[in-house]
């Protein structure tokens, strides 16, 4: 009954997505205001269904309804209540239609918000929105339905993946979504301004903060999957350049390209063609990354199985580049600019070096992550690259980007003096020279590190340099210190979030410099007593202890002390979480944080009858917290860009009322 | 189309032909650089990717070439051996098609940790080359792991045959 309720729910979703597209297109060609309204409304009733569809999912899930093939499939009758709610988007069908309600969330918000600003777009927006919404309302109501029967009878379920069940894994999927379906906005308005011929800076005022928000969410799905990897994986690291962590991280580059890129046409009118290409490329990178990781079209680490939904992923992808590519054809002699590039140095050419970075790093991705199909294609033989090739080609230009980011803020627009630019840089180039240097009297000697520690260090120091500049202004002008601070953040907060998201950032790159060059591992088995050294720390094994948890759990935990330079520091517990029913183990790694490095240990392996041996594999990671630092501040400054500015909020209010006022017959 | 925003009209006051020389040259010195790097990280950093019965059709020629291959695998037959403190030997089978067996290929990991999704029906990508011995040798840290997928036709006594969702395996690098 319920199944059924859901599933009727999906069906009037995806007829109403149809009747959208149709009837705005119809609107759009007699101009006729009340047809494009009834597209809008049908657009924005397909929220509530997917409420209702969800809804239905999540009671069947929390009544542990088994004769739905999909309850069966993520959740059993133990699995505590928060897990039955989250298994939602734990298996295929279940996540298409929770990224179907994210979808239908922010096309009905953007829909409704937009409708008095950009009224000549809007008949055009409702058509590119309503396609991204067919399509995927399709997947789910035809090829994955997640309230399909089960075709036996079972008591008891499979129950969610135990590596899921961790918070990481449970916001991670959501964040992500919610970046993924984001950028469908921009690129909605965007093809909605190429269509109307409107190519002014409309578009993109009307997207910004979607662009910011998506972006963030974007940025907070990464890093979370990063974080989960580190605590849940057992291999002490947190990014392995697999095709479905590189899926999400391409949007996420065209994207960045695209925020830096808008900055340009909003000062100087440059770069139409180029911003506009970089909104639909992200889209479809989108579209891209989601085919990759449904499809399982490249084998990768962790792909979905060999579904059926590639085909249509595929070809939707096709007609929707065909789509865009047609449109920025069309309209090409629009987007020329009348300004021009005038020098090297202006923060105009910096800007575009940034876009070359970015779309260099895409490339090199993109590259490698199709290469197997690439090749195959060409040479009848599958073949992958690895890890090592990500490093070697995209190190090198993230540290040219980590170099931008100190540099161009200094310059100007139009051109800015080598000599003063010169002067700026100075001081700071000197003061990472002597990090730098005291890094190797330390005993760090590995000239790529050093190198990258050289850049962070710099464009760390002309960062700080920003807000010094800004805030000593303010408190000339009779401010007190902390109050032109706040003060600057406030009054222009897009720049200064920026430099704060540069300052995350930065931090981030100095934790994965030190993670990656230093890393230090070991694998060693011990007898209760024994102790083993790997860098400054030492940990002896007292033994083992094994115990019930809660379901249907069997815990094996070690029992380890650990000491750094002959001190105690704490103990550590490294356990086996074994799920009697289903037989899945699962390794929980024993870590003691510090400023410093990560100690991490698992066990690997243990004496069965007498408790009293075990191997442990142990790694030192140094720096690595600074990456989950520095993950926090880019979210800080992430925040404080997208907040309106108070300014900017009362002025939008003000026009708001001037043109009802206008409207208004008399 | 990167380039027609700033090169279209070049000829005006403003914008010097000097000038647009200088961002065609950049353009193209960093688009070299890239080129560069890209072909630089191919080198020694790719790998044939082979299933079980396409290995064993090449063995010949594959013999000693660093590989990937792919594969289910054998729940019997996973052994983990605990050779001395410092060395351990991880060792299981892997076919193409369970239900369908052709040829089985042993694959030999050692000091790799047991990994949590090393399990009957578990679709198994190991990097290494063929031994000796006959086993296939995974390099260190070549040893990825996915988990049974395969949910659509799983059935209730099916082993834990999860619900499709991804995971990667312990057993990467970096």
């Amino acid at each position: 009954m319920l199944a059924d309720l859901g599933f009727a729910a999906l069906l009037i979703a995806f007829f109403a997505s149809i009747y959208a597209a149709v009837v705005a297109f119809w609107g759009s060609r007699r101009s006729d205001e009340r047809l494009v309204e009834s597209a809008r409304n049908a657009l924005v009733v397909i929220f509530p269904l997917m409420l209702l569809a969800s809804a239905a999912l999540i009671t069947l899930l929390l009544q542990s309804d088994f004769s739905v093939a999909y309850v069966y499939e993520v959740s059993s009758t133990e699995m505590p209540t928060y897990l039955k709610v989250t298994a939602l988007w734990g298996g295929q069908a279940g996540g298409l239609l929770f990224w179907n309600l994210i979808l239908a969330a922010f096309t009905a918000a953007a829909m409704l918000r937009k409708w008095h600003d950009e009224r000549e777009l809007m008949p055009y927006a409702l058509i590119v929105a309503s396609f991204t919404q067919i399509f995927f309302l399709g997947l789910v109501t035809f090829y994955e339905n997640p309230f399909a029967r089960a075709d036996f009878v079972a008591l008891e379920g499979q129950g969610l993946n135990p590596l899921l069940r961790h918070p990481g894994m449970i916001i991670h999927p959501p964040m992500l979504y919610l970046g993924f379906t984001g950028f469908t906005v921009p690129y909605t308005f965007a093809m909605a301004a190429l269509i109307a011929g409107k190519l002014d800076i409309g578009w993109i005022r009307t997207t910004r903060r979607w662009t910011l928000v998506a972006w963030l969410f974007l940025s907070l799905g990464l890093i979370l999957g990063g974080r989960w990897a580190y605590d849940v994986l057992g291999w002490g690291g947190y990014w392995a350049w697999d095709p479905v962590e590189n899926a999400s991280l391409m949007p996420w580059l065209a994207g960045t390209a695209f925020l830096h890129s808008v900055m340009i046409q909003e000062k100087r009118n440059m770069f139409k063609v180029w911003t506009i290409v970089l909104v639909i490329l992200t889209y479809l990178l989108v579209i891209y990354g989601t085919f990759i990781v449904r499809s399982g079209v490249i084998s990768s680490v962790h792909a979905f199985a060999q579904s059926e939904v590639g085909q249509p992923f595929f070809i939707f992808l096709a007609l929707m580049t065909l789509f865009s590519v047609y449109w920025v054809l069309r309209r090409r002699d629009e987007l020329g600019s009348q300004n021009h590039l005038q020098s090297l140095t202006s923060r105009e050419a910096a800007f575009l070096l940034n876009n070359f970075v970015f779309m260099g790093i895409l490339f090199a991705t993109f590259w490698g992550t199709n290469y197997p199909i690439l090749s195959e294609l060409v040479v009848g033989e599958r073949v992958t690259v690895g890890p090592p090739f990500y490093n070697q080609v995209n190190g090198p230009l993230f540290l040219v980007l980590l170099l931008l980011m100190g540099v161009a803020p200094l310059t100007m627009w139009y051109r800015t003096s080598l000599q003063r630019l010169g002067r700026a840089i100075l001081g700071p180039a000197a003061a990472a020279l002597a990090f730098v240097v005291a890094l190797f009297a330390l005993g760090i000697d590995n000239w790529a590190a050093l190198v990258g520690m050289w850049v962070v260090a710099f464009s760390f120091v002309l960062t700080l340099l920003e807000f010094w500049k800004g805030t000593r202004a303010r408190v000339k002008r009779g401010e007190g210190p902390w109050q032109a601070f706040s003060r600057l953040m406030a009054r222009s907060r897009r720049r200064y979030g920026g430099y704060w998201i540069h300052l995350g950032v930065l931090i981030m790159a100095f934790g994965i410099i030190g993670s990656y060059f230093f890393q230090q591992e070991t694998q060693i088995r011990l007898n209760r007593g024994e102790s083993v050294t790997l860098g400054a720390y030492e940990m002896a094994f007292n033994g083992i202890r094994q115990y019930a948890g809660a379901d249907d759990l069997l815990i094996r935990e070690a029992n380890l002390a650990l000491y750094r330079d002959g001190e105690f520091l704490r103990e550590l517990g490294p356990r086996t979480e074994l799920y009697t029913r289903t037989g899945q183990p699962m390794t929980i790694p024993g870590v003691r944080s510090s400023i410093a490095d990560d100690f991490y240990v698992i066990m690997v392996n243990w004496e069965t009858v007498t408790n009293d041996a075990a191997t442990f594999r142990l790694y030192v990671n140094p720096l690595i917290n600074w990456v989950w630092l520095g993950g926090l501040i880019f979210i800080f400054g992430t925040l404080i860009a997208a907040w309106p500015e108070a300014a900017e909020a009362k002025a939008t209010t003000a026009t708001r009322t001037r043109r009802r006022t206008v409207v208004q017959p008399v | 189309m990167t380039d027609t925003s700033w090169t279209r009209d070049a000829d005006t006051l403003l914008e010097p032909r000097t000038n647009r020389l200088k961002f065609v040259v950049g353009g193209i010195l960093i688009a070299a650089a890239l080129v560069f790097l890209i072909v630089n990280g191919m080198s020694g950093n790719t790998q044939l990717y082979k299933t079980v019965d396409e290995y064993y059709a090449e063995q010949s020629r594959l013999a000693g070439r660093d590989l990937r291959v792919a594969g289910m695998v054998l729940g019997e037959s996973i052994k983990f051996t605990q050779i001395d403190a410092t060395h351990s030997r991880l060792e299981f089978e892997i076919v193409d098609d369970l239900e369908n067996p052709g040829q089985r290929l042993r694959v030999v990991a050692m000091n790799e940790p047991l990994p949590d999704l090393l399990q009957h029906e578990a679709q198994a990508l190991v990097e290494g080359r063929m031994g000796d011995d006959g086993a296939f040798h995974a390099n260190e840290g070549g040893l990825f792991l996915k988990c049974p997928t395969r949910y659509e036709e799983a059935k209730p006594p099916a082993a834990a045959a999860s619900g499709g969702a991804s995971h990667p395996a312990k057993g990467s690098t970096q």
